[in-house]
C-alpha cells in the first residue's frame, strides 16, 4: 500500500511540470525586446567609440549583426514559435552585452597602436630633418672625403706630347 | 652642380620624405556619404518586377555602402505608398512601413542583402519605398539620412 503523502507529492510534481511547460511557451515580452534592442544600440556606441580610437571593430560588427539578425528572427518568429523567440532575444542581449565588453579591450589596443604610429612617424621626420641639415652642412667635406678615399690610388700624369 | 641648385634640390627630397613618413597621421579630408541601392531578383540593376499577386513572396535585394569614416548603424525601411506618397532627401515617406531590416557596417565597407516581402493591399502604381535611416549616437535614436529609392509596382489579386 502507496503512503498518503505520494498522492500530493504526484500533484505538486504535475503543477510544477505544466507551470515550467507553460513558462517556455509564453512569447516574449516587449520589455525583452527593449532589453535586447538596448543592449545593441549600447553595443553599437561602444563599437564606434572603439572604431573612432583607431581599434579594429571587424569581428566586433560581426558579432553585433549576428545579434541583430537574432533579434530581427526573433520579432519574425515570436508568433509563431515564442520558445525560439525568447531563446534567440536571449542569446541577442548576451551577444550584444559581450560585444560591449569586448570594445573596451579594442579601443585600448587601438589607442596603444595609435600612439606608436604617432611616434614613429614624429621620430622619422624629425631623423630625416636632422639628417637633411647635417648633409647641407657638412655634405661638401664627406662629399670630398669619400672622393678622395675612392680615387686615393690614382695617379695624375701630364698629358703626352 | 653648384651649391644653390644642391641645396634644394635636398630641400625638397627632405619634404617628400617627410610627407611620407607623417602620412598615416594626416588627417585626411575625405567625402563622407553612405549608400543605398535596391537590386532585381538576379542580384542586379534591372530585371525588377512591375506585376505582383497580392500574398505572393517578392524578392528583391537591397545594397548598403558606408563611407561615413566610422562603424554606421543603418536601417533600412520599406514603406508601401502610392503615386500621392511625397518623399524626398528632406523629408521621409509618411507611408506605412512594411519591413525593416538593421545591420552594422564598418567604414568603407558595404553589404548586399535579401529583401523577402509579401504584399496584402492590391493597388495600381504602388510604390516600394526604401528609405536607409542610421543611428544617431547623441538622440539615440535613428534619423533619415534623405538617402532613399522606389519601385514602382502593381498588385493584382491571387489567382
Amino acid at each position: 500500500m502507496r503512503p498518503p503523502w505520494t498522492g500530493v507529492l504526484a500533484l505538486i510534481a504535475m503543477i510544477w511540470l505544466i507551470s515550467l511547460s507553460s513558462g517556455f511557451a509564453r512569447a516574449a515580452t516587449n520589455g525583452e525586446f527593449n532589453t535586447a534592442t538596448n543592449a545593441i544600440e549600447s553595443a553599437f556606441v561602444a563599437v564606434h567609440n572603439a572604431g573612432q580610437n583607431g581599434g579594429n571593430v571587424s569581428e566586433l560588427v560581426t558579432e553585433l549583426n549576428t545579434a541583430l539578425n537574432l533579434l530581427q528572427k526573433a520579432q519574425a518568429e515570436n508568433a509563431t514559435n515564442p520558445t525560439q523567440a525568447a531563446t534567440d532575444l536571449q542569446n541577442a542581449t548576451s551577444m550584444a552585452e559581450g560585444v560591449s565588453a569586448a570594445s573596451a579591450s579594442v579601443a585600448q589596443a587601438g589607442n596603444a597602436a595609435r600612439r606608436v604610429t604617432m611616434a614613429t612617424s614624429i621620430g622619422g621626420a624629425s631623423a630625416i630633418v636632422i639628417a637633411a641639415v647635417l648633409i647641407y652642412i657638412f655634405g661638401d667635406r664627406i662629399f670630398r672625403r669619400l672622393w678622395l678615399f675612392v680615387y686615393r690610388n690614382f695617379v695624375v700624369r701630364p698629358p703626352i706630347g | 652642380m653648384d651649391r644653390d641648385t644642391a641645396a634644394t634640390a635636398l630641400a625638397l627630397v627632405t619634404l617628400i620624405a617627410v610627407f611620407a613618413v607623417m602620412e598615416p597621421i594626416i588627417p585626411t579630408n575625405q567625402v563622407r556619404f553612405s549608400e543605398l541601392g535596391v537590386l532585381g531578383p538576379n542580384m542586379t540593376i534591372g530585371g525588377y518586377p512591375t506585376n505582383v499577386t497580392q500574398g505572393g513572396a517578392l524578392r528583391l535585394y537591397c545594397y548598403v555602402g558606408n563611407h561615413e569614416g566610422a562603424v554606421t548603424y543603418y536601417q533600412v525601411m520599406v514603406k508601401l505608398g502610392n503615386s500621392a506618397t511625397f518623399v524626398s532627401n528632406a523629408t521621409s515617406a509618411d507611408a506605412p512601413e512594411i519591413h525593416s531590416y538593421s545591420l552594422v557596417l564598418a567604414d568603407n565597407k558595404s553589404t548586399t542583402f535579401p529583401v523577402n516581402l509579401k504584399l496584402n493591399t492590391t493597388g495600381t502604381n504602388l510604390r516600394l519605398i526604401f528609405e536607409l535611416w542610421t543611428f544617431d549616437i547623441s538622440s539615440s535614436q535613428f534619423a533619415y539620412t534623405g538617402l532613399w529609392n522606389q519601385l514602382v509596382i502593381n498588385v493584382t489579386d491571387g489567382p
